[in-house]
């Protein structure tokens, strides 16, 4: 394959300067050490990565440049934090989504019956907007109503910092106090159904037109938003008698199936509000690229405030789940067989005479959920049709929908698993660098760095600019700590911390002046 | 006489701020070949992308088999029956010439039942299948873009230059292939090439500045010098 090689020289040639620094950058390390510092590595290029595919994903399919990733990437990591530390606060706040989300699917329901209304032109276009304007009412006092056992920014003992505490010494379980339940409540929950309802009313009315489905399809899509309310509303009426139960149950989980359960809670979280963020606030901008840029670094700030408001300014911790947390007998473990015996934090790997202390959450945990993904998203984008509708519409979406394919609905799919790849991102990272209001944008700025290394819309480019700056950085910390001999120095030269951003600045620099479509990006 | 399947009544379009189309008309009997000929920004390619929706019309109307159908989104326009093969043979570059057929079905099973056919008219795409479509020649590509509108069942064909950029040899068989895929299709063609567009179409109608200005029996415009120069430069 000549020509192959010849049209990716440069390509090539970068590729092996790189694996060649590698190559040299561990063989000034002992055997122990380049082996945790490749495993760290890793896990800080697989978090980058969930945060680095799912932006590539959407500025790729949608010309979307969403500057609030990094701030979605943090939410997730706060709701997973919340649904894992106070899963009573996740069960109470259930029965009202349900309901809310009951009435607002009754949407098809509504088309029909408004054909029927004679009202005149300004009648017809007011009364939704008056709809919305009371559905928005509805849903502040009836939100405002239900009562939620929540933790307190503002008052220490009872702050999210003395939470993670309490959870990490198992006390979570004595300290709660349930919210009151009763009359109020569920009236409340009735509002929140209206609220629903009205909003659900208002936007059939809003978009009306007349003729759009035949008479079967309008039939079945109102048999199935009639069944789909009556299950959701039944589902949040059960989550809130039995709302205790539920509660004693989570917190009896052991601390791993409580992960599994924050992880799930939190990337759904993201997805959902992917999906409202995309058919809300970015659809009307598709064709004004300033503003959408504008809007998105505007929620970035937006989603900040919220954080602080709600879980405060400092930043707290999120416990280890058990499987990862353990200390005492037997470890820390020698073999993988005693890390699942024995539920260690750390494993120590053998070479010769040194051995390697591996931190199972960090070093192997992250890592094999960043390699899952990596694959899982690989063969969504390559074996199904989805996947096959992605790809053609990051070249010609309006050629996409000319085929006869609704390309907006793929938009808010993208954007969903997108913002999703991000929140699940974000909950992974807690347990192992902490949360603070500033976790997104530092993570953002990785991101992206790592993409314009990669080539800014390659999935390929993505998981290996993400690679890249993980390594640099992992390696760039350890040298500071060990110090590289130089020929012309006296003393070893050791890299202060400040070196760690700018050399990955500065990598991109370099490739971006050899290849400015980055690493695996297409020419134009 | 029976109403034509596709029906364009004086449809005005803008582009942002600029007008367009100022009132084109065409009419499209079913089973037939319609030629849209007229200078480069005459608007034509326009007038296509306004019946598909996807630069909707602000004024007039669209029937096609019978409904109104403009205002609505594209991807309901097409799949009421409608292909698009664009200008500039835009296939997807990073599908396989398979994926790029099977993006276009509209229903499970449709390039299958529709394989023979297709292998029929282009056999190069079924040696060329597993190949990325950034990897075919231009007259390949041509072939692919139009065999891609063929997979679902479509009655209406809008074929936008299928002869521009291509050898005369390959612009033979394009035609060909158009001759034969309109014994079940009806076909709205936008040519440059008079040539082309004379031999396949059995009437034309003719864009001028954003307005449909002449139409006719293709037989009585090949005779007619004067409105070809006219209109269309020298022929």
């Amino acid at each position: 394959m000549p020509t192959a090689l010849r049209k990716n020289r440069t390509q090539l040639i970068i590729l092996a300067i790189l694996a060649l620094l590698l190559f040299m950058a561990i063989q000034g390390m002992s055997t122990k050490d380049w082996v945790v510092t490749l495993l760290r590595a890793l896990s800080v290029g697989a978090i980058t990565f969930l945060v680095a595919s799912g932006f590539s994903i959407i500025l790729g399919l949608m010309d979307v440049l969403n500057l609030a990733h990094g701030t979605l990437f943090m939410i997730g990591a706060y709701v997973g934090w919340s649904a894992y530390v106070r899963p009573d606060t996740l069960i109470d706040l259930l029965p009202p989504l349900a309901l809310l989300l009951a009435g607002f699917l009754l949407g098809p329901i509504w088309s029909n019956w408004l054909e029927r209304l004679a009202w005149g032109s300004r009648r017809r276009h007011l009364w939704p907007w008056a709809g919305l304007i009371l559905a928005l009412a509805l849903l502040w006092i009836a939100a405002g109503k239900f009562p939620v056992a929540i933790w307190h920014a503002q008052e220490y003992t009872d702050s999210p910092i003395v939470w993670a505490q309490n959870f990490e010494r198992g006390l979570v379980a004595e300290s709660l106090t349930p919210a009151p339940r009763g009359g109020p409540a569920l009236l409340a929950l009735v509002g929140l159904l209206l609220a629903g309802v009205a909003a659900s009313l208002s936007l059939a009315g809003l978009r009306r037109r007349a003729g759009q489905m035949s008479g079967q399809v309008a039939a079945a899509a109102r048999r199935r938003a009639l069944i789909g309310c009556a299950l959701l509303a039944g589902l949040g009426l059960l989550i809130f008698l039995f709302d205790d139960t539920l509660t004693r149950f989570l917190l009896g989980l052991d601390t791993t199936l409580l992960f599994l359960i924050a992880i799930i809670v939190a990337t759904l979280a993201g997805a959902s509000l992917g999906a409202l963020m995309e058919s809300t606030l970015i659809r009307p901008l598709y064709e004004r690229p300033i503003y959408q840029i504008m809007l998105t670094f505007g929620l970035a700030f937006i989603g900040t405030e919220l954080v602080r408001a709600v879980w405060g300014r400092t930043g707290f911790t999120m416990p280890r789940p058990s499987l990862f947390a353990g200390t005492g007998d037997g470890c820390p473990a020698a073999s993988i067989g005693g890390w699942f015996t024995h539920k260690c934090s750390t494993i120590l790997l053998t070479f010769g005479e040194d051995t390697a202390r591996i931190r199972t959450y960090n070093e192997i945990f992250v890592i094999i959920v960043g390699l899952i993904v990596l694959v899982a998203v690989w063969l969504l984008l390559q074996r199904t049709r989805l996947g096959m509708i992605i790809r053609a519409g990051v070249q010609d979406s309006e050629m996409v929908e000319a085929l006869g394919i609704n390309v907006r609905r793929v938009f808010t799919l993208v954007f969903a698993l997108g913002v999703g790849l991000a929140a699940l991102g974000g909950v992974l990272a807690g347990p192992s660098m902490g949360l603070s209001d500033a976790m997104g944008a530092n993570l953002l700025l990785g991101a992206l760095i790592a993409l314009a290394i990669g080539g800014l819309t390659s999935y390929p480019g993505a998981a290996a600019g993400s690679l890249l700056v993980g390594l640099l950085q992992q390696f760039i910390i350890k040298y500071g700590q060990i110090g590289i001999n130089l020929p012309f120095l006296d003393a070893p030269f050791k890299p202060s911390p400040p070196l760690v951003p700018a050399s990955t600045i500065l990598l991109m620099v370099i490739i971006l002046l050899l290849m400015p479509q980055g690493l695996f990006g297409r020419r134009e | 006489m029976l109403s034509p399947l596709l029906s364009v009544q004086a449809i005005h379009t803008f582009i942002g701020q600029f007008h367009i189309l100022e009132g084109v008309s065409v009419e499209v009997p079913a089973g037939s070949i319609v030629a849209l000929l007229g200078r480069n920004g005459a608007g034509k390619t326009t007038t296509l992308k306004s019946i598909l929706g996807l630069t909707p019309p602000r004024q007039g109307k669209v029937l096609f088999d019978g409904q109104e159908i403009q205002g609505r989104r594209s991807f309901e326009i097409a799949a009421l029956g409608i292909g698009f093969v664009p200008e500039h043979r835009a296939i997807f570059r990073d599908l396989s010439v398979e994926e790029n057929l099977k993006i276009a079905e509209r229903n499970k099973g449709d390039l299958e039942r529709k394989a023979d056919f297709i292998f029929g008219l282009f056999p190069d795409l079924k040696r060329l299948i597993k190949l990325p479509g950034t990897n075919l020649s231009g007259g390949q590509q041509q072939m692919l873009a139009v065999a891609r509108a063929l997979v679902p069942d479509n009655k209406l064909l809008l074929i936008d230059e299928p002869s521009e950029g291509l050898a005369p040899v390959i612009i033979e068989s394009m035609m060909e292939a158009i001759r034969q895929l309109s014994a079940d299709s009806t076909v709205l063609l936008v040519e440059q090439n008079f040539l082309v567009a004379s031999r396949l179409a059995e009437t034309y109608v003719i864009i001028e500045e954003g307005r449909s200005v002449k139409s006719g029996s293709m037989k009585d415009l090949v005779d007619d010098k004067e409105t070809i120069y006219r209109y269309l430069g020298a022929a």
